[in-house]
């Protein structure tokens, strides 16, 4: 029962639900772009830079190569939201780990959890991305990974501060008193009751992912093999004083999914707070 | 308040300098170590790398870079004797500007941290002013377009923002310059930067005004909602007195909070923004540096913008406390 209420807070939001049918429009794009656009979407198929409108059969228009736009786009989503969700997934593990063991042991555990926060919190992020991709080199994997480098504090924060709210109930009391070991504790009784607001903010650092990939390929530094959209964008630069479209269509892509995305995590939040949805 | 005369405030600002100065140390060590191992986890020996893919075949350059950085030394004693150079503000040798690592970045510096502090700036009074009307209007048209302005500028990617706006207020309407700091030939007057800082700064503090536009709602209705502004009220004020100075002060306090701990990112996003923008600060150096794998001045933008975002969050210290004088800072 608390599952459907939860569910159903979540549908009365209806920015949060436009957020999610978009994003599923977005997946589906992304999951059906072979089905679709069967050939390499960076081969020349007209000619170069046709506006969009200007040719039915390229509704989105060509770039300064005479590639679709469209193709590109609907490939570029797969590379978008492929390297969003797994930075994500990076940046959780990392972040529950830390913050678990922080709030769990406490001590000297917690102070160098704590300061480490605080050290990747100075260091200015998207300079060590670059950093870490340029050395390391510009392949998807590295990427992924040096955008979850970057991008795990806020979620160790979260979950360390749940795991002390909750590392002294009765439940983990009876679980310590039972015998059970740190690690059992820590993962199968407080995990799965801290987890909830973590889902939620992790939801907020794919958007942040996105955002931080866009502007890697943008400079030029992204893996030379995937058309993401922040690609497109910098592709397009050379030429916004003739067409400026090329840059645009992409752009909206981005802000389109980053935008549908940090609305599902409100809406996510709401749901799971219902005391604080009038704030 | 009677307590916090002029003169212990100013002891307890004092205090809280000292210890967050001495705090920097170790979190100063910890930036350069991570940033240290990582530049040596690149495959290949650092001086055939800078060698070769930057063609030095001069030997007394090969001699003096060999020198500089003791690479002869195992990695830790390299770690060590950069660190005692640190101390000195020895941050190494640049061969491609021919010039120590500080100087190169010296010349840049001014233009980024104008370009950061009046995004910064830009980015408060937005938001806080937009907080504010949200809040005071709360669920009517106002709050709507403040909630929708948000919305749109905090999920637009800073680069396209400054590419759009390029090509609507430089290309087609031609109120604003596309790129660079100052008029080529003539240029360089106080007015001239601004009008060329214009659109970076835009570009740069729209999202951040989006975050603190949020924030600063949110915090407003909060604090409105305390025992203290009701008293405030039941003594007569006005409500205009009760929300300018009771409620906005205490609200402010969560929005400068983020802002510290956002100074890193609007230190890094200042450099995409330089990229598109063609402003003269330490981004063109950097990609210039990265790329061709120069890492003693990676590492040196590394450390020194490490040490503004450090600076900045002490400043932002202060200000909280400023703010709330009940709070006495760990």
């Amino acid at each position: 029962m608390e599952r459907f209420a939860f569910l159903g807070r979540f549908a009365r939001n209806r920015g949060a639900l436009a957020g999610t049918v978009i994003i599923l429009l977005v997946a589906f794009a992304a999951l059906s772009a072979p089905v679709f656009f069967p050939t390499d979407p960076l081969r020349m198929v007209a000619q170069p830079e046709l506006w969009p409108g200007e040719d039915p059969a390229f509704p989105l228009g060509t770039d300064s190569l005479g590639r679709d736009m469209l193709a590109m786009l609907v490939h570029g989503a797969r590379a978008t939201l492929l390297i969003g969700l797994f930075a994500s997934a990076v940046a959780t593990l990392i972040g529950v780990s830390v913050g678990a063991a922080a709030g769990y042991f406490g001590g000297w555990i917690d102070e160098t959890a704590m300061r480490a926060v605080e050290l990747f919190q100075t260091i200015p992020n998207l300079i060590f991305v670059l950093t870490i991709v340029v050395i390391l080199g510009s392949t998807l994997h590295n990427i992924v990974i040096a955008i979850g480098i970057v991008s795990w504090t806020p979620i160790a924060r979260m979950t360390r501060a749940e795991f002390l709210a909750l590392r002294d109930r009765e439940f983990v009391q009876a679980c310590r008193s039972m015998g059970m070991g740190d690690f059992g504790i820590i993962v199968r009784e407080i995990l799965p009751n801290a987890l909830p607001p973590v889902i939620v903010l992790s939801s907020l650092v794919v958007a942040g992912a996105i955002l931080f990939e866009s502007a890697v390929s943008f400079l030029g530094l992204g893996d030379p093999n995937i058309a993401s959209w922040g690609r497109l964008v910098g592709d397009g630069r050379e030429l916004i004083r003739s067409s400026w479209y090329i840059c645009a269509i992409p752009g909206v892509a981005i802000m389109v999914t980053v935008l549908c995305l940090n609305l599902i995590g409100d809406g996510l939040n709401d749901a799971l707070n219902p005391k604080l949805r009038d704030r | 308040m009677a307590s916090t005369s002029g003169s212990s405030r100013r002891n307890a600002a004092l205090r809280l300098l000292k210890r967050r100065l001495l705090q920097a140390i170790p979190l100063m060590l910890g930036v350069v170590v991570i940033n240290f191992v990582l530049i040596h986890l690149a495959p290949g020996s650092f001086l055939e790398l800078m060698t070769a893919e930057n063609q030095v075949s001069d030997p007394a350059t090969v001699e003096l870079l060999r020198k500089t950085y003791g690479l002869d030394d195992p990695v830790w004693l390299q770690l060590v004797k950069y660190i005692w150079a640190l101390m000195h503000l020895d941050f190494g040798f640049s061969y491609r500007q021919n010039m120590p690592v500080l100087d190169a970045i010296w010349v840049g510096l001014p233009a980024t941290l104008l370009l950061m502090i009046s995004s910064i700036t830009l980015a408060f009074v937005i938001g806080v002013a937009a907080g504010v009307v949200a809040s005071a209007k709360v669920r009517t048209v106002w709050d709507t377009a403040v909630s929708v302005a948000a919305m749109f500028f905090f999920a637009a990617p800073s680069f396209w923002l400054g590419i759009m706006m390029i090509v609507l207020f430089a290309v087609k309407l031609g109120w604003l310059p596309v790129s660079g700091m100052e008029t080529i030939g003539g240029g360089g007057g106080v007015l001239d930067i601004l009008h060329h800082l214009i659109l970076p700064t835009l570009a740069l503090g729209l999202f951040y005004a989006a975050t603190y536009a949020r924030v600063m709602r949110s915090s407003m209705l909060e604090v409105a909602q305390l025992d203290f502004v009701r008293t405030a009220r039941a003594k007569g004020l006005s409500r205009r007195r009760v929300t300018l100075s009771h409620v906005l002060r205490n609200a402010l306090l969560p929005v400068v909070t983020i802002l510290g701990v956002q100074m890193g990112t609007i230190l890094a996003g200042s450099v995409v923004i330089e990229s598109v923008f063609s402003w003269p600060g330490v981004g063109s150096l950097l990609f210039d540096s990265v790329s061709s794998r120069n890492y003693p001045v990676v590492l040196g933008i590394m450390v020194l913008g490490s040490l503004v975002v450090i600076a900045a969050n002490i400043a932002v210290d202060l200000i909280y406390m400023w703010l709330d004088p009940r709070i006495e800072i760990r």
